[in-house]
């Protein structure tokens, strides 16, 4: 994120020295960061619902439930090496909460995850074919409930900001398989060198 | 089609029933998250001053107008509204920048444009490819990403095509 924000501000100023707007460059850099306050405010109230719903749902035990549920089809999915799965109830916590929009609750468990995962094979740094898996599967990010997206559409007065629901599943769904599908490529293509 | 209005009120009477259901105290469970919500938020500022710093100066100075510009060809063949190449380039590398660039378009085109639901389909559907790497794998001491990093990739680009076909 460094290289890209030293990018971004070294190219704007640049254009800005050629172009000749030097003024208006000078506005912009002022403005960007209060336009990124009031956006944030308007979007508290939004952030506080969602917060407080997902909130509720953690604290009825329905991530549990949804873990518990995602134990079997998983354990099917990834090819644990020995003592590898002793991170499952990790793996399923961590996509349980991915699933349903709690980023904070996913990430201290699929770190474990992987701790647990490379302890598991002697700490090596070698990326055994479950943990590539896993960490493709967080990079695509598998969401059923976009909700920033939503609170920022309302927030911007569209008529139904829920409306993306759908498209976004699909996309996630898209890339999720697709994400599945080349590792397990990538993983017996590197099964036949051996 | 089915109405997406519902979905708000469904998604809180269900809540509500897990809630009573699991016979926890509803109030303070929902108190508890829109304080974590709320702090989520706070934290993401300034990294949201930084992002949308960056991206209106290079909309200001015309590199943004530039870049689309370039893109376009390649993007119309993919049927990818223009004012969302932004979106698409920046995602994979900073949720905040990527934030701010979905705000920019939704400014633009209007939240019910189809380029700012492409955006928020986009956004909604991946993730920070690169920050979220480097985060697990250095957590597991992996120096060496393998094909990860490129499964991801193309991952994502089969989400955009799923998007540009479903928006």
């Amino acid at each position: 994120m460094n290289h890209v924000f030293c990018a971004m501000l070294l190219i704007g100023m640049l254009a800005a020295v050629m172009g000749g707007d030097l003024s208006g460059a000078q506005t912009a850099l002022f403005s960007g960061g209060g336009e990124a306050v009031s956006f944030c405010l308007s979007m508290a109230g939004a952030y506080a619902f969602f917060g407080g719903l997902l909130g509720v749902l953690r604290e009825s035990g329905v991530t549990d439930a949804l873990a518990r549920g995602m134990r079997k089809p998983l354990a099917r999915l990834f090819c644990f090496e020995r003592g590898e799965e002793a991170a499952l109830d990790d793996i399923c916590v961590n996509l349980a909460a991915d699933l349903l929009g709690m980023g904070g609750a996913a990430t201290p468990a699929g770190l474990r995850a992987m701790r647990t995962m490379a302890a598991a094979g002697g700490d090596t740094g070698r990326l055994s074919d479950a943990m590539g898996l896993f960490l493709v599967l967080n990079m695509c990010s598998v969401q059923m409930l976009p909700t920033t997206m939503i609170a920022i559409r309302a927030q911007h007065g569209s008529k139904s900001p829920a409306d993306i629901v759908l498209p976004t599943l699909l996309a996630t769904l898209a890339s999720g398989l697709t994400g599945i599908a080349l590792c397990k490529f990538f993983a017996s293509r590197s099964k036949m060198h051996d | 089609m089915i109405d997406s209005s519902y979905l708000m009120p469904c998604l809180v009477v269900f809540a509500l029933l897990c809630g009573l259901r699991a016979r926890i105290d509803v109030y303070d469970a929902f108190v508890r998250g829109a304080k974590e919500g709320l702090l989520t938020l706070l934290e993401m500022t300034p990294y949201l001053c930084a992002a949308l710093t960056a991206t209106a100066l290079l909309r200001q100075t015309g590199v943004m107008d530039a870049l689309t510009n370039l893109l376009s060809p390649l993007l119309a063949h993919l049927s990818i509204p223009d004012a969302a190449a932004g979106v698409v380039l920046l995602r994979p590398l900073s949720g905040s920048a990527a934030l701010a660039a979905v705000r920019d378009v939704i400014a633009q085109t209007g939240a019910d444009s189809r380029a700012a639901r492409f955006s928020c389909v986009i956004s909604g559907a991946s993730e920070t490819i690169f920050f979220t790497g480097s985060l697990y794998m250095g957590a597991a001491g992996i120096r060496k990403a393998g094909y990860t990093i490129a499964a991801a990739m193309i991952a994502y680009m089969a989400g955009i095509l799923a998007a540009a076909i479903c928006v």
